[in-house]
């Protein structure tokens, strides 16, 4: 399992089978890939375990027909709750369990090529698309320590600004809305990365020819 | 460093931070956004809004009033989407529209406090601000694109 000795960046994270498994089960429960799957296998989807609250009256739940204003937002906001901590359970037995070390070593030799950024900036790119802060702060850490350059650091900003700590907020915040869309709720939130990805791109070719320009 | 947990207690301890966030981040917001889209909808403002942003945000297939929730996700994401579902409440946006609209709330969203939160303490140098803010409302705008493309496509 462990290759140590080849490992030319030791600080970062080793990859275990549990750890494997816990990122992959994550990737199948919150892709909603199963969703539509009748039997055992639908145990293994986010929104089937989420559920749904029973009807007080005709094909409707606690929250009532036709409630208005703040006390139907009320109602909304609570009726979230149940949703929001399964997220943020299931998220943490992934992290606990190593399925984000997995991630970000699967993440680090493709940093180069997708974002022109050294592998080393692995960790603070998982940290990031959970937190908005932690990403920001190991930002700052690996460029006082010059382990990414000024630019490198500009562009990795770029990544984190759009979209911010996406997986934890998409799965919370978005999960208020969740029951209204007609596609997967993984389709928005791959959406959202590719975007991600596509504008740090664009925002070093843009510094790239501005310091050209300066060049000259 | 960290005691040795079990998978009852990972799963607990991460329970127990949704719990903070929907009962001290999103439950407020959702009450903040429930009351301006209230308050807009019985004054006639939604509507005034709606014509008005009918023309921009049709060319993307959402309604005029849905503005409203790209210009609060410039603030905050929560606030956004507490004032999607305040839309979707009062029957002024489909489930298609939905989908639409929910990628760009995140691609742009909480641009205000990342200037802070992300561009000030990752350090980056001031003068490009600029260029990220525009590129994040940029991606936005793409992620309207992107979404109306697919919902025509698959759905």
């Amino acid at each position: 399992m462990e290759k140590k000795i080849l490992d030319p960046e030791p600080k970062v994270s080793k990859m275990t089978i549990i750890g494997w498994l816990s990122l992959i089960l994550a990737i199948i429960l919150f892709s909603g890939t199963l969703s539509t799957t009748q039997d055992w296998r639908s145990g293994f989807d986010f929104v089937t375990l989420t559920g749904h609250f029973g009807a007080l009256k005709e094909g409707k739940d606690f929250m009532g027909v036709g409630g208005t204003g703040v006390r139907a937002g009320f109602l909304l906001a609570l009726s979230l709750a149940p949703c929001v901590m399964l997220a943020m359970g299931l998220i943490s037995i992934v992290e606990h369990t190593g399925g984000f070390n997995v991630a970000q070593r699967l993440l680090t030799p493709i940093l180069r090529p997708l974002l022109g950024l050294p592998g080393i900036a692995s960790l603070a790119l998982i940290a990031s698309l959970q937190s908005t802060d932690a990403g920001a702060g190991m930002t700052k850490t690996l460029c006082d320590e010059g382990l990414i350059t000024n630019k490198e650091r500009t562009v990795f900003a770029q990544f984190q600004m759009s979209g911010c700590g996406v997986i934890n907020n998409y799965l919370t915040i978005g999960s208020m809305v969740f029951s209204s869309l007609i596609c997967p709720i993984a389709v928005p939130l791959l959406v959202i990365i590719v975007l991600k990805i596509f504008g740090a791109n664009l925002t070093r070719m843009i510094i790239n020819r501005s310091s050209e320009k300066g060049a000259k | 460093m960290e005691k040795r947990m079990n998978i009852f207690d990972m799963f607990l301890e991460g329970a127990r931070k949704g719990w903070d966030i929907a009962i001290h981040s999103l439950l407020p917001n959702v009450i903040m956004a429930f009351t301006i889209i209230k308050f807009f909808q019985v004054t006639g403002i939604l509507k005034f809004i709606g014509i008005i942003f009918a023309p921009v945000m049709g060319i993307f297939g959402l309604p005029g009033e849905a503005i409203t929730v790209n210009l609060t996700a410039v603030m905050s994401q929560a606030g956004a989407i507490g004032v999607l579902a305040g839309l979707i409440s009062n029957g002024s946006i489909d489930v298609r529209q939905v989908t639409i609209i929910l990628p760009s709330v995140f691609a742009a969203g909480g641009i205000l406090q990342n200037i802070g939160r992300v561009l000030g303490t990752s350090g980056v140098n001031t003068r490009y601000y600029g260029v990220l803010v525009g590129v994040t409302l940029l991606n936005g705008i793409l992620a309207l694109i992107i979404m109306s493309i697919l919902t025509k496509i698959f759905y």
